[in-house]
């Protein structure tokens, strides 16, 4: 056991970071948050800039354009460009983590060549089609039906939950192809170009009150059977695929952002007054509860070390994936609401308060964040698959409609 | 970087393991907390065993009689010595090998005494053969027999028996450490929480067997989610804690890796936390048999609390976290 990093991954670092302290500055300023064309530039110029740097696809094996970088080099790539605050995936999220490395291990050289160099250089922007409305937790209910007429798919149903669908390229879409199947057995996995006539996007406020998602009315839309990825009725496998990408590496910059926002809380402890005399950082109760969040943060940190050393050595960190989710999930909503605490009735501004540096963020982030243990995998949905597949209790009854 | 257990981890954790299913099983268990005068039991012939597999020596050095193993060494034994619930001062006299003469052996058995304010408390002042004190100038030994102490009539944990130090605090006896010794108190801090770890893991067993046991409903009730759940979450505090106990072990010998204070009082938070929210849990899912004195739940939640008192309580952790992340004004 060590936590020492090699020559190779010390000069990988450095480099990165030596890049990041050039590129950043260079950037443009960064655009409103409902302004999705401005978005989809800012995130797609920054992955050009991360491509032309040699940086893009850092998972993505070097065959295919990728950096091939090993576990710790992903790791180390994730913590640097979160510690230095760089652009998030951002728009470029699903293809990179999603679309593309499912296209990898699915794709033919077709839909390779098709996708995955556009992906990396974003010039091509994915989003997600599987939940529904009626299919949320329960995803194998999924009901948008796709139906062969010659060489194409007439698709008809509805998708939600779409993050990006206003600019996106191209939808990873689920369809079911056999309504008599099993309802695992009957699902296929679709690319759908978001131009083909018969999709419409309404999109659909947030608690936050952005619009980060829309919803997805697919209209007698044609989908070439040559768009399908994997074979027919094959698509519940491809999906789970889909998955492990997900839960592998989605939050692991964001325990840095923990940590960024324990300190800021902690700074405006120690210069907000106490009704009592002093500052709120005198309290022995707030401090305990920053230092317990703390501990928690050390702890993920460490299970994530735990999880990519697992991955080094060939295995798939699937229990250490969910409890990572559950528990990192749960930390950050904490520290919302001591954020809050600190705050008090300033936390009633989402935006800035005028004539303060800047505290609107953390309002914001404690919304934001409502979605965390709800999205890819509920905490329950998390709990469940702790109990049955590492802890071997019985299987929830399968009473799957459709 | 690498958390993963190498070939000769994965031996030493089989063959400890190995020995406590064989010594320590549940029947074990049983019979010493069924004795009628809790803590009279003989644990000598015992502290000799453990000595053979080696588990006191483990980090002392070569020079002293010891293995010259890692803290990481160290932590993967102290967590199946914590999941069989073996009594005993085990940190302490871990600690103490290569400090005190034959503690490595198993002829010392080494207790602790913290001079923090507080009642002071020694744990197993009946089988101990030496005691030492740590305060803040450093470590002294003095041997048991010249420390007066009034044993507690019912200790909380049976298997854990407790006496008050009714002796002056004059003379300390024999220096075996410096302040920075005693300071450097993360060992003890690292190994409390390796052992707290396995008190949660040999919880969450038993509580885990016995959901896949139990039948009401016309079903095991460990197919209910609000069962399911509770055990989920024990097993989810068991490997975030176990991933910063290791960590900080390898923190602890390596500072250039990171904080190792930091990271020591992460941990002991983590696994206090999994011992005594787990041990609850343990006692929950069995029902009204989880309230009972033969079935063993209640053990691992006592052995929890006993350890969640040493080597610094959460709150003394948690304030010191704090405090690195902005000293008060």
């Amino acid at each position: 056991m060590d936590l020492r990093f090699s020559p190779a991954e010390l000069a990988f670092r450095k480099g990165l970071r030596a890049w990041l302290a050039e590129a950043l500055p260079a950037l443009p300023a960064r655009p409103h948050r409902d302004d999705w064309s401005a978005r989809r530039r800012f995130d797609t110029d920054w992955q050009r800039r991360l491509y032309d740097a040699g940086y893009a696809g850092a998972d993505w094996p070097a065959e295919h354009g990728g950096l091939g970088a090993s576990p710790t080099e992903q790791l180390i790539f994730l913590e640097e460009t979160a510690a230095a605050r760089a652009p998030y995936v951002g728009a470029n999220f699903v293809g990179l983590l999603h679309a593309g490395p499912t296209l990898i291990t699915q794709g033919s050289d077709a839909q390779w060549a098709a996708h995955l160099p556009r992906i990396l250089r974003g010039d091509e922007v994915w989003c997600q089609g599987f939940s529904e409305p009626d299919a949320g937790s329960d995803l194998a209910s999924l009901r948008t039906r796709a139906v062969r007429d010659g060489d194409h798919y007439v698709v008809n149903g509805r998708k939600i939950w779409t993050s990006m669908a206003q600019v996106a390229d191209y939808c990873e879409l689920l369809v079911r192809t056999d309504p008599h199947a099993s309802p695992h057995r009957g699902i296929s996995w679709l690319i759908l170009p978001m131009d083909t006539p018969g999709v419409q996007i309404r999109p659909l406020r947030t608690a936050a009150g952005s619009t980060e998602f829309s919803e997805l009315i697919l209209d007698d839309v044609r989908v070439p059977v040559a768009n399908r990825l994997g074979t027919e009725n094959d698509g519940w496998r491809v999906a789970m695929i889909t998955f492990s990408f997900e839960r592998g590496t989605a939050f692991i910059g964001e325990v840095i952002e923990s940590r960024n926002i324990l300190r800021e809380i902690v700074a405006i402890a120690r210069t907000t007054p106490a009704a009592g005399g002093g500052t709120l950082w005198d309290d022995g109760a707030l401090r305990r509860d920053v230092g317990r969040l703390s501990a928690e943060v050390h702890g993920l940190w460490a299970l994530i070390r735990a999880n990519v050393s697992q991955a080094s050595a060939g295995i798939v960190p699937e229990r250490g994936a969910s409890v990572f989710k559950l528990r990192f999930t749960e930390n950050r909503q904490q520290i919302g609401d001591l954020a809050a605490q600190v705050l008090g009735r300033a936390s009633l501004a989402m935006s800035d308060l005028p004539g303060t540096d800047g505290t609107g963020h953390l309002v914001e982030d404690r919304i934001t964040t409502l979605a965390y243990t709800i999205a890819a995998g509920t905490s329950q949905i998390q709990k469940n698959i702790l109990a049955e597949r590492a802890l071997g209790l019985p299987k929830e009854p399968r009473w799957t409609s459709r | 970087m690498d958390l993963t257990l190498n070939d000769e981890q994965l031996a030493l954790r089989a063959g400890v393991r190995e020995y406590l299913t064989d010594r320590w099983n549940a029947g074990r268990l049983r019979a010493a907390t069924a004795d009628a005068a809790p803590g009279a039991a003989d644990w000598a012939a015992d502290w000799k065993e453990l000595a053979e597999l080696g588990v006191f020596g483990l980090i002392a050095p070569e020079a002293a009689g010891g293995m010259g193993l890692s803290l990481a060494d160290a932590a993967i034994v102290g967590e199946e010595l914590g999941t069989a619930l073996i009594p005993g001062p085990v940190v302490a006299s871990v600690l103490a090998a290569g400090l005190v003469d034959g503690a490595v052996e198993g002829d010392a058995i080494v207790t602790m005494l913290d001079t923090a304010p507080g009642v002071p408390l020694v744990e197993h002042a009946s089988i101990a053969t030496h005691l030492v004190v740590v305060d803040a100038d450093g470590l002294f030994l003095r041997p048991m027999a010249e420390v007066a102490v009034t044993p507690v009539e019912t200790p909380l944990d049976p298997l854990t028996p407790v006496a008050l130090v009714t002796t002056e605090r004059e003379p300390r006896g024999q220096r075996i450490g410096t302040a920075a010794d005693a300071a450097g108190r993360l060992r003890g801090t690292v190994l409390t929480a390796a052992l707290q770890v396995g008190v949660a893991r040999g919880g969450l067993d038993l509580a885990v067997r016995y959901a896949k046991e139990r039948v009401q409903f016309g079903r095991a009730v460990g197919g209910f989610q609000a069962v399911k759940h509770l055990l989920a979450e024990s097993l989810a505090r068991v490997e975030l804690a176990r991933a910063a106990v290791l960590s900080a072990a390898v923190i602890v010998d390596d500072p250039e890796a990171g904080d190792p204070a930091e990271a020591a009082d992460a941990a002991k938070i983590l696994a206090d936390h999994a011992a005594t929210a787990g041990g609850r849990t343990c006692v929950q899912v069995h029902g009204g048999m989880g309230f009972t004195w033969e079935v063993l739940a209640h053990l691992y939640l006592k052995r929890a609390w006993v350890h969640e008192t040493a080597f610094g309580t959460p709150d003394a952790h948690a304030d010191f976290l704090a405090d690195r992340l902005g000293p008060k004004p």
